[in-house]
């Protein structure tokens, strides 16, 4: 029998030529979607005991402690990022601390493909995809939120000013691959605001 | 003389020191850098462009902008064809080919225009009048004629090769036009601090500023607006559109904006910059200054090459260098048009000045005086002379005119070789009324005035009908600075301009004979509307404006009136006694000008098309042969066909493998939902119509959804994980529905239950390994667990290891054999899916695709909710009423499941059928009658839900929901299919493979 392995759901994908931005996939990274009441006292302190930090109640922000962070998805509902290595054992003892408590606790670190976005003209590249305002003041580090991408439903994180990262769901990875690579060519770049050149 | 009409000088657009060459008609033309097609091609001294819509008349350019109607025509070739283009906006570029439209064989000699000939018997209505019957007629004779002799360009041929692209764009506000107005109020609001969007859709900044004549700040139009476009483009708030049209605004501000990034450049294209770009801008606030567009004089020929807008004429000249004749007349209404004449005068060109008012003593027409131009008052033209074919015009009769006259008794006739006409200026209000804009007619002005907008959309300007540059102005800034940041206004600039005396209308101009004869004074040229047709209009009774412009097609197609709107809505007041206002408006729709199919598709095209959602073996399934199917989003392997087999004998072996060995299955696609909480159990048992609460930990369960109509939804087996948690399958097409139907009922009717619902589906790689064989495959896979009948026996669940995969394992069925559905997170699915395939090597294993599993299921009388079911099946329509509890207190559906007639012995119950020929497949659908006779109709009485080749059985099978089914078990049915066969089948039992299900408990 083999080893036990794993294929990422970009796995094999070639490199973009011609692009403006880089984009890769971020293959190794544990997600665990959290279901709990913030009208729950109980829910909300054995969150925070697990987790190191209390789950963000304002829409669309995340929260942080060391490699773990938590981003706002519902107001009943949160994705917990850490590294994959990580993710089980804090799969474990959130389970732990909230037993007895209403809640929800899924590893779902299988469920959503990630690409990473890097590079100036990041937010036009994704403003061909989705009617959110990226050059809103709003979209600062530590912003995160759904979106329509495309077609498809997106979250998409600000991880800094010219970082971004896109969860798709898994089946959608390539989908979502290709419409970037579509949409971030080289000869398309485009700059929005700012000064332009006076044309001739 | 190879150029006639390019002057010695002048032309601000242009580059003499660069020749450009490219062909109209095949012909080489050349003309400079910063020409249009128009421009060029007059400048090479040919004035027709194409033929008009139904007469086939020849047309030439009489606009200088988008406003142009007849000069449409194509450019670039093959794929890369673009039908419909005005020549006047189209920057000719090295190698470009353009082509006239309309046209056959030739454009002077073309074999349509015998319409105009007969053009006594083209009326307005005339297509209504004519093509009523037979009805028949219509498709195969009418259509295709007119099709071929009225119409536009052509579509291209072949492929696309060029890319197009989108993109979303918020900002405070949103200016539309890069004249005067629009300048000067991009640079208030900016100034102010808000995010300013500023389109034009021609490639420089100005308007129509360059030849308005006036001064701002001591600098000329010209020169001010290249200064206040530069500090524009240099703002950091401030983005520039040009070669942009806004072409429709809608609620809320969603304007779209259609921008030709690369049709002027092919090198660009040739770089892979986007042909076209559309853009979805969300803006705060609009601002409207898209200026105005100058109305045409119905006279009679008005519509001869030669004949064109005022401002066109000028235009021609102080951009271009070229003269629209050698000599001509400048006809008018108004003191504007006279700043034509003087530029002609100025430039060399013979002019006169016909003027149908009493009087013009403003600063302007004195001012032509003074240089010598020759101006008759209260006279109109009365008709046009060509030479023969209408392609030039010889002459022009001028006749004293006071308002009112209806016929002109005397006439003079003038050598002239153009016409320059101005019967005024229109406010561009299209963009104004898409969204509900209202307007009032102002009578000064004698046009349409934006008035109210639920919109925070304002306009300014020549488009808010304030055609004094202070005004204009004051307007502007005023505009600008209001709708952003800090709200001051700022300082108006100085602005001096020649003082102009009003217009007076004219809507049509009287000839010596009754017009239509001979005569014809267009209003729409590019629908080749008279004013002839619209008077007929009236007096057939064609009261409704909105019906008049449906019945003689005036204010139509791609020009949405531009140019014709209030001439037409003017004879139409003096036909039928009305005023204008009473006459009202037609409405102005999207697209202001045309855009193109690519710019909607934008980059999803090919396989960006549909999102297509893969499973983690997708791949494998492709190196293997395998042929898809859709199921929802999903590709799905359909059958995995091997050495030249057909997809029929390939399904034949993986159902056999099966039945006789064992097969493996990607069910990844399945729903999966976690359901979690004290309440989980008893709000199950309220979506399912049987009991869950009863289910006992680690065990399986099949379950029926209905809605609250009692029709079937959904169905799939949920498994009990723990006192308070379960997990859900849902159909591969329902995973989403179902989920959000869960989260529905939680959320606004059970809000007391305290149940969690989490969408795992894509966490899980789903695998039935199914077959005598399977648990000899399992086994092989090294399981830490006890996969034996008696520890983990049909309907039951284990978690646990095969070798190194985590997994999750349900002794779950579709097919009616062994089997064992074995998930695994995403990320681990190929290598056990590798693994499987090889541990089953040896026990023959072969991958199975979703219409083995689909005859495998039908064999055993598995329903598909989908196939078996349309939306108006209930669980008794399936024989299922087994699954309905009788126990629970409530579910949903269970109600109107109590409905007499869902339980009327009437309805369509399920049934099998086997047909008298073991050879016959009844198609998908067929319809099973009462009675067959000769033709239908026929009373239908059922129709098959779903019928194979089971191989297995070595005949064919099908179900079918059949009135009163079940009582009829035995009977002998018949099938009519289309081309007269009639299929004979037996009503039966719905089970037809292992009826006891021994084969599922080994």
């Amino acid at each position: 029998m083999s080893e036990l392995y794993i294929d990422s759901p970009l796995a094999g994908v070639a490199e973009p030529q011609g692009l403006s931005i880089s984009i890769r996939e971020i293959p190794d990274r544990g997600m665990i979607d959290l279901r709990g009441l913030t009208s729950d006292p109980a829910f909300m302190a054995a969150a925070k005991g697990a987790l190191g930090v209390d789950v963000p109640t304002r829409p669309r922000t995340s929260a942080s402690w060391g490699d773990v962070r938590v981003l706002w998805l519902s107001t009943d509902q949160w994705l917990i990022l850490s590294s994959r290595a990580r993710a089980h054992e804090l799969l474990t003892s959130l389970r732990d601390a909230l037993n007895g408590i209403h809640s929800l606790v899924v590893d779902v670190s299988d469920m959503r493909a990630i690409i990473r976005l890097e590079g100036d003209g990041c937010r036009e590249v994704i403003m061909k995809g989705t009617s959110l305002d990226l050059l809103d003041k709003e979209y600062v580090q530590g912003c995160c939120r759904r979106m329509r991408y495309a077609e498809i439903a997106a979250l998409l994180d600000v991880v800094e000013d010219n970082v971004f990262d896109i969860y798709v769901f898994r089946s959608y990875a390539h989908y979502t691959w290709n419409f970037l690579c579509a949409t971030a060519k080289a000869p398309a770049k485009l700059k929005l605001f700012g000064a332009q050149e006076v044309p001739a | 003389m190879s150029k006639p009409y390019r002057l010695s000088t002048g032309g601000r657009f242009v580059d003499r020191s660069k020749k450009v060459s490219f062909t109209f008609d095949g012909k080489s033309v050349t003309g400079f850098q910063g020409d249009t097609v128009a421009s060029a091609v007059l400048a090479s001294g040919q004035r027709v462009f194409g033929r008009s819509f139904k007469y086939h008349r020849p047309r030439g350019v009489v606009g200088l902008g988008s406003e142009e109607m007849n000069a449409l025509i194509g450019v670039g070739q093959g794929a890369r064809h673009e039908p419909n283009l005005r020549a006047t906006q189209i920057e000719i570029f090295s190698g470009m080919a353009a082509v006239s439209q309309n046209r056959w064989p030739s454009l002077n000699w073309d074999i349509g225009a015998i319409n105009n000939e007969f053009s006594r018997v083209l009326p307005g209505g005339f297509y209504y009048k004519t093509f009523m019957w037979p009805q028949s007629f219509w498709k195969h004779v009418y259509e295709p004629f007119i099709r071929r002799a009225a119409g536009l360009g052509k579509a291209p041929e072949g492929r696309d090769p060029d890319t197009y692209e989108q993109v979303h764009v918020h900002c405070d506000v949103l200016v539309i036009g890069g004249g005067v107005a629009g300048l000067a109020a991009a640079e208030a609001a900016a100034a102010n601090g808000a995010k300013v969007i500023i389109a034009d859709e021609n490639p420089q900044l100005g308007g129509l500023a360059d030849i308005s004549g006036g001064a701002i700040d001591g600098q000329s139009l010209t020169d001010w607006s290249a200064a206040t476009g530069a500090k524009l483009y240099a703002a950091e708030n401030v983005h520039v559109l040009n070669r942009t049209t806004v072409v429709g605004h809608w609620h809320h501000n969603f304007v779209m904006l259609f921008e030709r990034v690369a049709d002027h450049d092919p090198a660009l294209l040739s770089q892979g910059v986007p042909r076209h770009r559309l853009w979805k801008v969300r803006s705060t606030q609009v601002i409207l200054a898209t200026g105005s567009i100058e109305r045409p004089i119905a006279f009679a020929n008005n519509d001869r090459p030669g004949v064109m807008l005022a401002s066109a004429a000028r235009g021609m000249v102080e951009r271009y260098g070229v003269a629209p004749g050698s000599n001509g007349v400048v006809f008018t209404n108004n003191d504007d048009a006279y700043q034509t004449a003087i530029v002609l005068k100025g430039a060399g060109v013979g002019v006169r000045v016909v003027d149908s008012r009493g009087r013009a003593e403003g600063a302007l027409p004195n001012k032509a005086r003074e240089m010598g131009v020759s101006v008759d008052t209260g006279s109109v033209i009365s008709a046009v002379n060509t030479s023969w074919g209408g392609l030039n015009i010889t002459d022009v009769k001028i006749a004293s005119y006071r308002k009112g006259q209806g016929r002109v008794i005397k006439e003079a006739k003038a050598e002239a070789d153009f016409v320059a006409m101005s019967g005024g200026w229109n406010p561009a209000l299209h963009l104004w009324c898409h969204n509900g804009g209202k307007i009032h007619f102002d009578d000064k002005l004698q046009a349409f005035r934006p008035k109210e907008h639920y919109d925070k959309i304002v306009a300014i300007g020549a488009a808010n009908g304030t055609f004094g540059l202070s005004q204009i102005l004051a307007e502007a800034v005023h505009a600008g600075s209001k709708l952003a940041g800090s709200g001051n206004v700022h300082p108006v600039p100085h602005a001096v301009q020649a003082d102009e005396r009003p217009l007076e209308p004219i809507w049509f101009a009287p000839a010596t004979a009754k017009y239509n004869e001979g005569n014809k004074h267009f209003i729409d040229y590019q629908n080749d509307v008279t004013a002839a047709d619209l008077e007929l209009a009236q007096r057939e009774g064609y009261e409704s404006v909105e019906h008049t412009k449906r019945y003689t097609t005036f204010g139509m197609a791609t020009d949405q009136g531009k140019t014709s709107n209030i001439n037409g809505l003017g004879v139409i007041a003096e036909a039928s006694g009305k005023t204008i206002p009473e006459v009202g408006i037609t409405t102005f729709r999207p697209p202001y000008t045309p855009f193109t199919f690519g710019s909607i598709a934008g980059v999803l095209t090919k396989d960006l098309f549909l999102p297509i959602r893969r499973t983690a073996i997708y791949q494998w399934h492709v190196d293997h042969g395998a042929v898809f199917e859709p199921v929802g989003q999903w590709r799905r392997a359909y059958t995995y066909p091997r050495n030249g087999e057909t997809n029929h004998q390939s399904i034949d072996r993986e159902i056999l493998a099966v039945r006789n060995k064992v097969g493996l299955l990607d069910a990844s696609t399945l729903g999966k939902i976690e359901i979690k909480g004290p309440d989980a159990a008893e709000f199950l048992d309220r979506m399912y119509t049987n009991m869950f609460s009863t289910l006992k930990l680690g065990k399986c369960r099949y379950g029926l959804m209905m809605n609250e109509l009692g029709f079937l939804t959904d169905d799939g087996v949920t498994v009990r994980l723990s006192d308070d948690h379960f997990l859900m399958h849902t159909t591969s097409g329902g995973a989403d529905r179902i989920s959000a139907w869960l989260e529905e009922w939680l959320q606004t009717e059970w809000t007391h239950y305290k149940v969690f619902v989490t969408n795992v589906t894509e966490n899980w790689s789903q695998f039935a390994i199914a077959g005598p064989k399977a648990r000899e495959v399992v086994q092989k896979l090294d399981p830490n667990f006890d996969i034996s009948h008696e520890a983990l026996p049909h309907m039951s669940f284990v978690e646990g290891k095969l070798g190194p995969w985590p997994v999750r394992v349900y002794r779950i069925s579709f097919s009616g054999e062994l089997s064992y559905e074995v998930a695994t997170p995403s990320n681990l699915g190929l290598g056990l899916w590798k693994d499987i395939v090889a541990a089953g090597a040896e026990f023959g294993l072969e991958p199975y695709g979703t219409e083995a599993l689909h005859v495998l299921r039908a064999e055993k009388g598995y329903i598909v909710v989908g196939d078996e079911t349309d939306g108006t099946t209930t669980p008794i329509d399936v024989g299922l009423d087994g699954l309905v509890s009788k126990k629970k207190a409530d579910f949903l559906g269970k109600r109107s499941l109590e409905q007499e007639y869902l339980k009327a012995p009437n309805r369509k119950q399920l049934v099998g059928l086997l047909t008298e020929d073991p050879n016959d497949v009844l198609p998908d659908g067929a319809y099973a009658v009462r009675q067959v006779k000769d033709k239908p109709p026929m009373e239908m009485i059922g129709q098959v839900t779903s019928s194979y080749r089971s191989p297995t059985l070595g005949r064919s099978i099908a179900m079918a929901l059949i009135e009163n089914g079940r009582a009829r078990m035995g009977e002998t049915i018949s099938f009519p299919l289309p081309g007269g066969k009639v299929v004979r089948a037996k009503i039966t039992d719905t089970v037809f493979y292992d009826k006891e299900g021994a084969k599922l408990n080994v």
